[in-house]
Order: C-alpha cells, then structure tokens, then sequence
C-alpha cells in the first residue's frame, strides 16, 4: 500500500454542480488510488493541497470559464510542482484546446469513467489493476 | 449493427429508465383494478390524472419557458428579448452563480479568487439596480416571469428586486404574474453551494414567501418545487415523484403549523412544481399524469382539501440537461424534440427544452432559437395540441401510469420514515440514492448494457457543422466591479443601513421576512450585505455530502 498513487480532486468553480467529479472520485478509488477531495477550492489552495497532500496527479472539475484552471496550473508550475493535470466537466471545445496547450488532458461530458481510469494510471505511472 | 451490437440486443434486458421491467406488450388486465378510477375519468376532471384542462392545449398552448442568462445585467436583457420575440411567452432570469447562490458581493474574496468566472451562467445583480437594468423594456405586467432565485437563501432577495423593479414601475403587485424557484432540490441536493443557510431557515423563507404572495400577489407563484435538480442529480422517475411529495409536505405542514393561510391558500402556492424529462417518452409522459392524480389525493386525504382548483397540479418541465452530449451535438436536437413531446404527451403546462449546445456551455442565441423552434413546431407542426391526454386508455400507459403511482408512495413512505424530507436532505440520504443511480447508469454505459448515440457508440461524426460553445462575454466581473463602487458612492447609506438593521431584527424575530426584505432591496442594499446578515443570523448548513 506504501506505493498506492494519490490523486487530488479539486473544483475550481464556485458551482455547486458535483455529480461528475463525485462518479470520478468513486471510479478513482474503486481502481486503486488514494483520491484527496478538497472540493471548491481557489487557486491557491489547489497548489497548497498539492503540497501538503504530496498527490501524483491533479483533477481539476471546471464548472467555469477555464482562465481559473489555467492560473492554477501556472501556480503549480510557478511552484515547481511538475505532476501531471487532468480536468472534467462542461469544457467548450475552444476552451479544451486552450487547457490542452497548457498540458492539461481534457476529458469532457460524455467520457468513460474506464478511460479516465487508465489515463490515470498512465499519467500517475501506476500500472493498471487486473480487476476494476 | 455489428455482431457484439446484435448480441447486446438480443440480450437486452427491457425496463423502464427507472428500472421497472417491461413486457413486451400490455392489456387490460395488466391495469391494476384501482387504478381504473383515476383512468376512466376525463381531462380537467378530479383526480386530474388525464390532464389539467378538458379541452387541453386547444383552450391555452403549454408556455414556452427557457432558462436565460449570462454576462452583466444588460447582456441577459438582451437575450430575453431575443428568446421573446422569437415566440418565447414567458422569461426566466438566471443570475450569476457565484455571487447569487453564495450571497457575495463581486469583492468578496472567494468571487475575486475565480473573476473569470462570474457571468458566465447568469448575470451579475447585486442591488435592484442591476435587477432594473436586467428587466429594461420587457413588459412585466403582461409577460409572465421567472425572477431568478433558484437557491434558497438567494430567493428572497431576487423575489423583493424584481417586485421593487414592479413597484417602481407603478404597477400594482396584485396583478403581477411570476414566479419564483427557491428550490431545495437544486439547493441541498443537485447544487450544493460552498455556503447555505440550513435547511430549517431555508423552510422559514420559503413558507414566509407563501404567506406574502398570499397577501400581497395573489398571481404570483411564490415557491416552485423543482424536483428536476433531484432527478438530473440521479433520482429516477418515481424517486422524483415521491420525494417532490415529501418536499410538498414540508412546505405544507409548515403552513399548517403557522395557521397563517388557509390550506387552500397554501396548497396554491405549492401546486406549481416542475419535474425533469428524459429520453424515456412513455414512462415521463406517465410520470406527469401520475403526479397529477398523487397531488390531489394527497391534498384530499392527507390535509381533508376540497377546491378542486387547487388540487389541479400545474406542471412545468425541463428537459434533461445530463441527456444531452458533448459529442455530436447537433444530435441533441433530437433529443430536445423527443423529450419534449414526452411533456406534451403527459399534458404539461410550461415547458424548457435544453440548448443544444447544454453539454458544451450556456446556450448561444441558436441554440436558444432552436429550443423555441422545436416547441414551436410541436405545437404547430405536429397536430398534438389537438387531442388532451393521447396516451389515456393504452394498457401499457395505464399500467405503467400505476405502477410509477405505487412505487412513488413507496419512496415517499421511506422518506418519512427516514425522519422526512429535511431529514434526508441534512442526512445526505438522499444524495447517497442519486449516487446509487449515478453509478449504476455509468457502469451500464461502460458494460454496453445502455447505448448512447454518438458517445458509446456511432461515434464517427462527418459534420460540416463546428459547434465550438457559447463564450459569453468578458466584462462581467469588471463592470459589477464598478457598479458596486458606483452604488457605495451614490446610495443613500443612512437609509440602507436602516434597511439592513431592520432585516437583522426580523430575521432574529419570528415576523415574516419579506416585508422586511422588499424595504432593504428599496433602500438599495446589496445582495452581500444581505448574504451577510443570513450568515450571521443563521449559520452555515452542514453538507453532508463526502465524496
């Protein structure tokens, strides 16, 4: 258990909307990883859980525009913090290909949770459980 | 289909959304005898099952009612208008969720941490002020509207701006036609805010609501249960039934402990709810002519209510948001028009359909176009509007009609066995039955058990067609930003700072809040300052949700 990957889930969206970054959260942990739920969290506290939660990979639920996401990925980076980012939720597709310029792997409404748990496991370097 | 497709066919286990088996095709004796009361009566006929109205939409077309809303006050103004002259008859305001739902102010520190955000899923109104711009030009004593105020703690406020805006105009309150939401659905279960006051002030605002639109708008529809914010959060289509019941029955108990209005009076102002459509045509259309008939014969039995007026539940409904995709959106037209011809055939009398483009943003002005179009051609096109209740009399409508009846009172029994409605909200039982079904529907996606077009499956898209989503505009923050200051600068503080003392008192007290409210939102004070004086009045509710 020592090694079992940590996965921060963060919403950067004073949006109440939780349904998609709770099934994530769920899906995440039934595959083997350990998921830190901060919930609403603003930039500096995305960076600071990142810190003091020592994660492999941060989920970043964007119910907003995506300038938020943005900034936190910047901070983590300012911070030197190089894990990888993913994000979920209502993303336009302008705004995906924004976040994905910065790096970040979008997955919008409509992706299965099965992909979302295996790009975990490749971005956290965690192979993949026999059984989900 | 290829061969796994027609192996998954074959194999199919046929039910309802909701979960109820289906054979594969009905007669009569598959309508339990009880039920034939409720069917063999006729439209606009106690228990209403057939419909609200005898002659249906031939007497009055159902509303076309689109949520709108995004940017600074004037931008949503702008597109009110847009959706109203292309056929809309009613409007409904959306306002910014950042502020609005949290009760802050554009310089709290929490709004100031996620600028870019505000605007982008309603409009920024932070005094009546902003309200009066929002409502510029649109003929409010003629056009029925939905003043925003979804949230519960956020409703009084958005209620007494858009009744100052009323008043202000010199239009007389009595006559006014609106609504409102105050919904505890969208609140505690579907769209849990970071702030809220708890359930029990949240009761006390709705009921004191009741009682002022009682009083003061007798037009006005001052509550509007939404249990859609419950079944777009994972509740099924008799789960919906049952628990916007067990909502009723608060609201209701609540006014009958107060002996404040009569039940006639309070089974009005709750008897206009709206419910979720999905993609199951029949068992929604069902679910609406079963929601009719639990209506009455919970006013009957349960409060001893006579007037069949108010026994006749008026259904507003929105189709659902989560059944729309981010893949192939164009697809969503089809599924706009599909479940929206399930609220025709279940007789509703206001209806939303999502915006296309509901996976991808807030709707555009096309999108929006398109939603008004597709219930402009089901009401002109389709020839549905002339026969009420065309589903009445089929053995399987009937038996399914039923079936949804009996399960809903089930759950509606486990709720109160549970401690009630409130209870389960503050529990977090109920969260943990949407979130039952949120994951059994995801693992039948991903088992291959549920097909969706364009998502799980037919996933090559050749459009010519880039829908790229709404962007909104860019100024919101900046431009409340300034208003506020503006407003600091040029109110009359004396007169506000009285306002808001008196509404402290009154939340304190246990006098009914609105009168208090309509005093504040005239002396221009700010939703923050009000937001401020709930947290500090009521506290802060628990969430009980632990993902």
């Amino acid at each position: 258990m020592s090694n079992q990957r940590r996965i921060l889930l963060a919403k950067t969206a004073l949006d109440g909307h939780w349904r998609g970054v709770s099934v994530v959260a769920r899906a995440l942990r039934d595959a083997g990883f350990e998921v830190v739920m901060i919930g609403m969290a603003n930039v500096d506290e995305i960076v600071q859980a990142a810190i003091d939660e020592d994660v492999d990979l941060i989920g970043l639920s964007v119910g907003g525009h995506v300038q938020v996401a943005e900034r936190a990925v910047a901070a983590l980076r300012d911070e030197g913090i190089e894990k990888p980012v993913f994000a979920g939720g209502v993303i336009p597709p302008h705004a995906k290909r924004r976040l994905e310029g910065k790096g970040v792997e979008v997955y919008p409404p409509g992706s299965q949770l099965p992909d979302i748990v295996a790009a975990a496991e490749r971005l956290t370097g965690k192979a993949p459980t026999t059984e989900a | 289909m290829s061969d796994s497709g027609q192996e998954r066919w074959s194999k199919k286990q046929w039910k309802t959304f909701s979960g109820i088996p289906l054979k594969s095709h009905y007669g009569p004796e598959d309508v339990p005898e009880a039920h034939r009361h409720g069917s063999g009566s006729s439209p606009g006929q106690a228990p209403f099952l057939r419909g609200a109205y005898p002659k249906g939409y031939r007497t009055k077309p159902w509303r076309i009612f689109q949520l709108s809303g995004f940017g600074k006050p004037e931008d949503e103004n702008e597109r009110i208008k847009f959706l109203l002259s292309h056929g809309e008859t009613g409007f409904l305001m959306e306002h910014d969720r950042n502020t609005a739902d949290h009760m802050y102010n554009v310089d709290h520190p929490d709004v100031v941490a996620r600028r870019e955000d505000v605007g982008l899923t309603g409009a920024v109104m932070q005094s009546v002020r902003d309200i009066r711009i929002c409502l510029d030009g649109i003929p409010i004593e003629s056009t029925y509207g939905h003043a925003g105020g979804a949230v519960v703690q956020h409703a009084p406020f958005a209620l007494a701006g858009y009744w100052t805006v009323a008043r202000q105009r010199g239009l007389d309150l009595e006559r006014l036609p609106g609504t409102g939401q105050s919904d505890f659905f969208l609140t505690y279960l579907g769209c849990v805010t970071k702030q809220q006051v708890p359930t029990g002030p949240g009761l006390r605002f709705n009921v004191d609501i009741m009682e002022f639109c009682d009083q003061y708008l007798p037009r006005w529809v001052p509550v509007s249960i939404a249990a859609y914010n419950g079944a777009d959060t994972g509740l099924n289509a008799y789960q919906e039934l049952g628990v916007l019941f067990a909502n009723a029955v608060e609201y209701l108990d609540e006014a009958q402990r107060r002996g404040s209005m009569s039940m006639e009076a309070a089974a009005r102002a709750v008897g206009g709810v709206s419910f979720r459509l999905t993609l199951d045509v029949i068992e929604e259309a069902c679910k609406l002519r079963a929601a009719r008939k639990m209506w009455y014969d919970l006013l009957a039995e349960r409060y001893g209510v006579t007037n069949e007026k108010v026994m006749n539940l008026r259904i507003h409904c929105v189709t659902s948001g989560s059944m729309m995709t981010y893949q192939q959106p164009l697809n969503n037209i089809v599924r706009g028009t599909l479940m929206g011809l399930a609220g025709v055939l279940g007789g509703v009398q206001s209806l939303g359909v999502s915006g296309y483009d509901e996976a991808l943003s807030v709707p555009s002005e096309h999108a929006h176009q398109m939603s008004v179009r597709i219930q402009q051609i089901l009401q002109h096109e389709s020839n549905l509007c002339a026969v009420v209740d065309p589903l009445g009399g089929s053995h399987y409508a009937e038996a399914l009609t039923a079936e949804l009846i009996e399960r809903a009172w089930e759950f509606f029994e486990e709720i109160q066995e549970s401690g009630g409605f409130l209870a389960c909200l503050d529990s977090g039982w109920l969260h943990a039955r949407a979130h039952e079904n949120q994951n059994a529907d995801l693992d039948a996606q991903a088992s291959g058990e549920r097909t969706i077009v364009g998502v799980t499956d037919f996933t090559h898209d050749d459009t010519p067609f880039e829908i790229d989503g709404f962007t909104g505009v860019d100024d919101a923050f900046e431009v409340a930003t300034e208003r506020l200051q503006e407003l600091w600068r040029t109110r009359d503080g004396k007169a506000a700072g009285a306002a808001l003392r008196n509404l402290e008192k009154t939340c304190r007290s246990d006098a009914n809040i609105m009168p208090a409210m309509m005093e504040a939102l005239d002396a221009e004070v700010t939703l923050g300052e009000i937001g401020d004086c709930f947290r500090e009045v009521f506290g802060d509710w628990d969430t009980p949700i632990t993902a």
